[in-house]
């Protein structure tokens, strides 16, 4: 792909406008901060005649100030999320908003009857999906804006005590540099993550998903003031790398298998077997060791709770929804572009089943058990996927219904909606947590006591997040697993069956996906002790101290809005223009 | 003037007091701590004249003459000031839809069933606000009834199970509050225990109506992707055409059914999900207990006739033995258990138990006559209870005691308080004449063309009522001799007789308590064509299939 015609053809550029932007804005992340006083001397004897280039040298104080990384990633992140969102609100299922970006870069209307491979596509599906991940990364970095000091804040002060204002001139450039290294990370892991949503090709896809995870990795262990972060990230990061080359392996024997690494031609080929090669089984059994990995489906997940615990609160948040999303995606490509069969059962559903089971009861179990709430929310995010994986295992069923809805486009539209609203309520409580830990609290449930008493707005909003990843209607978190419970009702029950030869013979007639939805309930149900604990330690006992927490007016916007959207995408129009939304990209993944 | 000229007048009295509860509690928390308590007054009058104002809005209703609507005629399944009427048509058209997508409609309407529990509620409200009209902290207090108000009605009004369970679950949050921000010593573990009974119960609850709503495929119209929807009007077509195929066949019937009685039970409450009952009303401040009793638990009651009653007859017929099992043990047992009690507000709570009993006896007859008498019971009870519940507050607040045995011959010392009490006490043994004694007879008579004479069993149990009841009110207000004897909590203080607003609150409330015994038909006659609309299009049908 020669770069040139990707930023020439005016249709490439448009189509992938949101990327572009991201990297106009990595650009700048570079080059502003080191914005200064720089000069060069002309190698001419004799004379003193300095020209200015304005890089390096004494740095500006406007372009130096620690505000500036994170102004510039969280305006590119705004700006990508609303062309992607423009992009999206107008006909989303017109042939004009479908790109399909070929090997040399050009874009065309139709990936079908194109010549040479296409690497990316852009649809409804992967416009939805960019949107949720520049919104959560967006309101990771706006966290951030009152989150990271480079040396801890009371030093500094003591330093302008003692009066060496030189010392705090560095210290303020060293914060610089140091949160151009956060959000240049942050601005890569949204590059990542878009590649993923875009790839048509498995290769480009596992580009994508290194370039998120390994930002992501560093990202964990940023936060190097606390004992727990560096720990976090290399644990995170040995075990995420063994997961990626597994499933590096995996591809490289699907490559073997059929030679090409196109999702079309892989899925053509599967369709064409009259039995499953042991070779593409066993690539595609690695891929989804990864994808486990990426999703913290249970017996995956182990180092996904100390990871949250020792990574700042936002990026714990970003690992929960984001990047978890991003797990989903290439599920969806992978086991239902290219091995999903005409008509019958797939061959995985016990196997993701299982999975699935095994995973919302693990991730409840662990979260009823476990004393920090970063560590709790953690193990609740285990059992989201769960609840996901659910689904999926329903949509491998292939069931078909009567009238003009499709099931399998329901289920998808399901695991959408979840997705999305999960960025509202589950990166929401992180940022509450977020403000208690730049006070040093946050890792304790006795960190939370009495948090109405000294907030009372951040501490409803910390209830009302609670009570919408436990699923009370009607809140946004009622009605993602209403619709997910719908889909694997949908795919297991139909209108001929008859209920009238007593339980036991029901229950034998039922599919047995059908018992996920039961159990994806009763999780809920116990569910509710741990999220109502947080909710009673909040309100009715005493707090440590009467002190407000700290002065972040933007944070405290960015809360008061995930908890209006929390609210409003549960019931009334908005949730119906998010339905809307997510089924026109349910629809454009299978279209 | 017309009714409707301000919109729906059901969606007033929904929205109307949570919105202005809401903002009346804002205004009380920015107040500047120097006026908070000139504010907190006249928040309490604005507060007052707003449940005033809604009280004559569903009295307006009420009046035939005034408003026009013959409530004795309304067929089955036809609802008064019904926003949505023909649902299936003005979902499509998104006339009352909420949110599409899943089918979920702001469908209102009210019937013989529904009415006199929302009249009943928009008259408890004022007169809760009387007795306590100088509760600590007013302001938040008052606002905090005032969004029960809107939550209770909108239970009541909601025609779609989304928000009709949506409220359900709203009106625990005042009640926890009023609980534990003002309720007695050992609150903390009352609230709690309401909360988690109570919320437990309605999971089960949940579980069910999805069932329901899994079942209730509706034409599909644009932007529903699940194909299903809520609406109790929907359902109740379906259930009607589909018969016992309704929900797939009678046993997932029978399975829900089950489902829902413990949700609505847990509510109402009957034996042995009641033990929550008399801890909240203990700790509960009066107000609290007079809504809880006198309104919430009719919720659990009402939810059972308009959701598991209605909807699943077939299953209601094959449970029958079920619930007089269930409703003659509440019935004794809570009438044995007040025998024991030495504290008046927690043999009060054990009464009501007693008499959720008799109205699942009532439902259980499965004749009209029956069926009208539990409503009728629970509008009676609805005024009843409320009323012995304030004056019990009313000892507890110029006493200071509510043990049995501890003061003797108030009547002497407080005239007032004794008169009320006798009045309060007679109306709910079931004296003729007043409310009670109707909705009573009419579940014995209904009991009798049942099940012939085993109707001595409950009528039996009437006689431990007026035991306990009279055995109570002797020992308090006329024993203890010429001079009577005051209870040691008083510290010697003079006694002092109720307050003109606690009077006034309770007089209301007597005056209701005897006109409905007087003249019951007011109410009974819209409840009995409700009734038997219900048991001749519906019930009988499906005894004819059910039995042979």
């Amino acid at each position: 792909m020669s770069t040139l015609t990707l930023i020439s053809d005016p249709q490439t550029a448009t189509a992938l406008l949101p990327e572009f932007t991201l990297i106009v804005g990595i650009t700048l992340l570079i080059i502003i901060p080191n914005l200064g006083k720089g000069t060069f001397r002309l190698p001419i004897p004799n004379t003193n005649i300095r020209l200015p280039y304005f890089l390096g040298g004494e740095r500006y104080a406007f372009t130096s100030s620690p505000r500036i990384p994170g102004v510039i990633s969280v305006f590119t992140l705004l700006f990508s999320t609303s062309l992607a969102l423009w992009s999206q609100m107008q006909n989303p299922l017109s042939d004009s908003n479908v790109w399909c970006i070929s090997i040399t870069g050009e874009a065309f209307n139709s990936c079908v009857g194109m010549i040479e491979p296409s690497l990316l596509k852009i649809d409804g599906f992967s416009r939805l999906l960019e949107i949720v991940f520049y919104g959560a990364l967006m309101l990771c970095g706006v966290a951030m804006w009152s989150r990271m000091p480079a040396t801890p804040r009371f030093m500094i002060h003591a330093q302008v005590l003692a009066g060496r204002r030189e010392d705090e001139r560095i210290a303020k450039l060293l914060d610089n540099r140091r949160q151009v290294d956060f959000h240049l990370l942050l601005l890569m892991v949204a590059l990542g993550m878009s590649v993923v949503a875009l790839a048509n090709d498995l290769f480009v896809l596992f580009i994508g998903l290194e370039l998120a995870s390994l930002s992501s990795y560093v990202l964990v262990a940023f936060m190097k003031e606390t004992d727990e972060a560096p720990e976090a990230g290399m644990k995170y990061f040995i075990v995420g790398s063994v997961a990626s080359a597994i499933g590096l392996y995996g591809i490289s024997l699907l490559y073997l298998w059929n030679g090409n690494l196109q999702i079309s031609d892989l899925a053509s080929s599967w369709q064409a077997m009259d039995s499953i090669d042991p070779l593409a089984l066993v690539g595609l059994g690695f891929i989804v060791v990864t994808i486990g990995f990426k999703v913290s489906a249970a017996p995956f997940h182990l180092a996904v709770p100390d990871a949250y615990t020792g990574a700042s609160s936002p990026v714990a948040g970003v690992l929960a929804t984001a990047s978890k999303a991003m797990g989903f995606v290439v599920l969806l490509r992978v086991l239902v572009s290219i091995t999903m069969p005409e008509s019958g059962e797939a061959f995985w559903v016990p196997i993701v089943g299982l999975l699935a089971a095994v995973t919302m009861t693990w991730g409840n179990f662990g979260a009823l058990s476990s004393e920090s709430p970063k560590r709790m929310l953690a193990y609740s995010s285990v059992a989201h996927a769960g609840y996901l994986l659910a689904a999926v295992a329903a949509l491998g069923l292939n069931a078909s219904r009567e009238g003009d809805h499709v099931v399998a486009e329901l289920i998808v539209a399901a695991m959408l909606f979840h997705l999305t609203v999960l960025v509202l309520f589950k990166l929401g409580s992180f940022l509450v947590l977020s403000m208690l830990e730049s006070e040093g609290r946050g890792s304790k449930l006795e960190d939370l006591y009495g948090l109405a008493k000294r907030e009372p707005l951040i501490a409803t909003a910390l209830f009302i997040f609670m009570l919408s990843l436990a699923g009370v209607p009607p809140l946004s978190g009622f009605l993602s697993k209403l619709l997910l419970v719908s889909g694997i009702v949908d795919a297991t029950i139909h209108n001929t069956m008859n209920f009238d030869d007593g339980i036991i013979a029901v229950i034998r007639s039922l599919h047995w996906v059908f018992f996920l939805a039961l159990l994806v309930f009763l999780n809920s149900a116990l569910s509710l002790f741990y999220y109502l604990r947080v909710g009673w330690v909040m309100f009715f006992e005493n707090p440590p101290t009467r002190k407000r927490l700290v002065y972040a007016p933007f944070l405290r916007i960015t809360i008061m809005l995930c908890m209006v959207g929390t609210l409003a995408f549960g019931i009334g129009p908005l949730a119906d223009h998010l339905l809307t939304l997510v089924s026109n990209a349910a629809e454009a993944f299978f279209g | 003037m017309d009714l409707t000229m301000f919109g729906n007048p059901l969606t007033i009295l929904t929205l109307g007091p949570i919105c202005a509860g809401f903002a009346f509690m804002l205004v009380a928390w920015a107040a500047p701590p120097s006026k908070r308590k000139e504010i907190s007054q006249y928040i309490r009058l604005l507060i007052f004249s707003f449940s005033l104002l809604l009280l004559s809005l569903s009295t307006l209703m009420f009046l035939e003459s005034y408003s026009g609507i013959s409530w004795t005629s309304l067929a089955l399944n036809e609802y008064v000031y019904d926003n949505c009427a023909n649902a299936s048509i003005a979902i499509e058209a998104g006339g009352c839809s909420l949110v599409d997508g899943f089918g979920v409609s702001w469908h209102v309407g009210v019937d013989g069933l529904s009415f006199p529990m929302v009249w009943l509620t928009t008259l408890l409200i004022p007169i809760a606000i009387l007795v306590e009209w100088n509760a600590k902290k007013g302001a938040q207090f008052h606002s905090l009834i005032l969004m029960m108000e809107g939550a209770l009605i909108g239970v009541f009004v909601s025609l779609d199970l989304f928000v009709f369970y949506t409220f359900w679950e709203l009106t625990l949050i005042p009640m926890f509050f009023l609980i534990l921000l003002w309720g007695g010593e050992d609150r903390k573990y009352a609230a709690q225990k309401f909360f988690i009974y109570t919320f437990t119960a309605s999971v089960l609850m949940l579980l069910g109506i999805l069932v329901m709503y899994y079942f209730t495929r509706v034409p599909v119209w644009e932007g529903n992707i699940t194909g299903r929807a809520f609406d109790i009007t929907l359902m109740a077509s379906s259930s009607n055409n589909l018969g016992s195929a309704f929900l797939g066949g009678f046993g997932m019937q029978k399975a829900v059914f089950l489902l829902l009685l413990v949700g609505f039970a847990a509510k109402m409450p009957s034996v042995p999900v009641h033990t929550w009952l008399p801890d909240a009303h203990v700790q509960a401040p009066t107000a609290g207990s007079m809504l809880l009793a006198g309104v919430m638990l009719k919720m659990g009651a009402y939810g059972f006739l308009r959701i598991a009653v209605e909807l699943l007859p077939g299953a209601m017929v094959h449970y029958q033995l079920l619930l007089i099992v269930l409703g003659m043990i509440s019935l004794v047992y809570g009438a044995m258990v007040c025998l024991g009690q030495t504290n008046l507000k927690r043999m009060v709570a054990y009464s009501s138990v007693s008499h959720m009993g008799l109205i699942f006896i009532g439902i259980a007859t499965m004749q009209p006559l029956g069926i009208a008498g539990a409503i009728f019971m629970m509008l009676a009870h609805g005024i009843i209870s409320p009323y012995l519940f304030a004056v019990c507050g009313a000892f507890k607040h110029h006493y200071h005691t509510l043990e049995i045995g501890s003061m003797r011959g108030i009547a002497k010392f407080s005239p007032w308080l004794g008169g009320h009490m006798m009045t309060a006490w007679m109306a709910s043994l079931g004296l003729p004449l007043m409310a009670g004694f109707v909705a009573e007879v009419a579940i014995m008579i209904a009991f009798w063309m049942a099940f012939g004479w085993w109707v001595i069993l409950p009528a039996l149990t009437l006689i431990i009522t007026a035991t306990y009841y009279l055995w109570s009110m002797q020992r308090t207000i006329f024993e203890g001799g010429e001079e009577g004897e005051l209870p040691d909590s008083l510290h010697g203080d003079e006694p002092v007789d109720v307050s003109w607003h606690e009077n006034s609150g309770m007089f209301i409330l007597a005056v209701f308590a005897i006109l409905l015994g007087v003249l019951p038909f007011i109410f009974f006659d819209m409840m009995s064509s409700y009734s038997y609309e219900f048991v001749n299009e519906i019930l009988l049908d499906v005894l004819n299939e059910v039995i042979p």
